[in-house]
């Protein structure tokens, strides 16, 4: 379960985000991208010494200003219990005979020789995926 | 694990998940304040941290951390005395940036500081 995705988990869910000028924002997460940047709704913004306070319908925050997210201690569970459920309906999806042939091949791994296409064919290299990242 | 971060905070907390960007998960957080060989904490629970502001993160030995000469008290005891501290330090090296700027031709330096 990586951060990111751990982020996407929480849509709806309320949190509270700390910028690195101290800055917090607390409200409900309507939106997230792989840079971070995200939006919430209802939110209470407070001032870096935590003595001024703002409402906003609305905000967006650009993700490189984040210094952390707090988010609610049940997310994990429920992202677990969630994955656990998603692994399962998998399972008995494809049945007790044969179980896919393996991790690599049901999630379609990085460009493995079994891909086809043009591999091992020079310098010219696979469309998508720039490696890892965003 | 500990982390600390690039504002000078210590997290305890276990550690989760983490990516490319040392992005964290960190589970039942608490922060640590000291003063002196006093501490205290303070509980926050789930945190997902931008790798960006970690410095430090390291594995704590439990088995040691029950034989630390530290004892503990009320976070909201120590921490006016650590807030105090903070800006002490904040204030020496504002002074010596100061100093190095207007002296040694040093530059300034940009950002947002680092308080760790």
């Amino acid at each position: 379960m990586l951060p990111l995705s751990l982020l996407n988990a929480a849509q709806n869910k309320p949190m509270l985000v700390e910028l690195k000028n101290g800055e917090t924002f607390n409200g409900h997460l309507v939106n997230c991208d792989n840079f971070m940047n995200i939006t919430l709704r209802e939110v209470y913004q407070t001032n870096p010494d935590g003595d001024r306070f703002w409402k906003l319908k609305e905000c967006y925050i650009r993700g490189s200003t984040i210094k952390y997210l707090r988010v609610p201690d049940t997310l994990l569970d429920a992202v677990k219990d969630e994955q656990n459920r998603a692994r399962e309906a998998g399972r008995s999806a494809r049945g007790g005979s044969g179980g896919g042939g393996g991790g690599m091949g049901s999630r379609g791994g990085r460009g493995g020789p079994m891909r086809g296409g043009r591999g091992g064919r020079g310098p010219i290299r696979g469309g998508r995926g720039r490696g890892r990242g965003a | 694990m500990l982390v600390i971060l690039r504002d000078g905070r210590k997290l305890h907390g276990v550690l989760r998940s983490y990516d490319q960007f040392a992005n964290l998960v960190l589970e039942d957080t608490v922060e640590r304040i000291y003063h002196a060989n006093a501490f205290a904490e303070n509980w926050h629970g789930l945190f997902l941290i931008r790798g960006e502001n970690v410095v430090l993160l390291g594995e704590i030995d439990l088995d040691r951390e029950d034989d630390i000469p530290l004892h503990q008290v009320d976070y909201h005891v120590l921490e006016p005395y650590h807030k105090q501290d903070a800006d002490l330090k904040k204030e020496r090296e504002d002074a010596k940036a100061h100093i190095l700027y207007e002296q040694k031709g040093f530059c300034k330096e940009g950002g947002e500081g680092d308080g760790y």
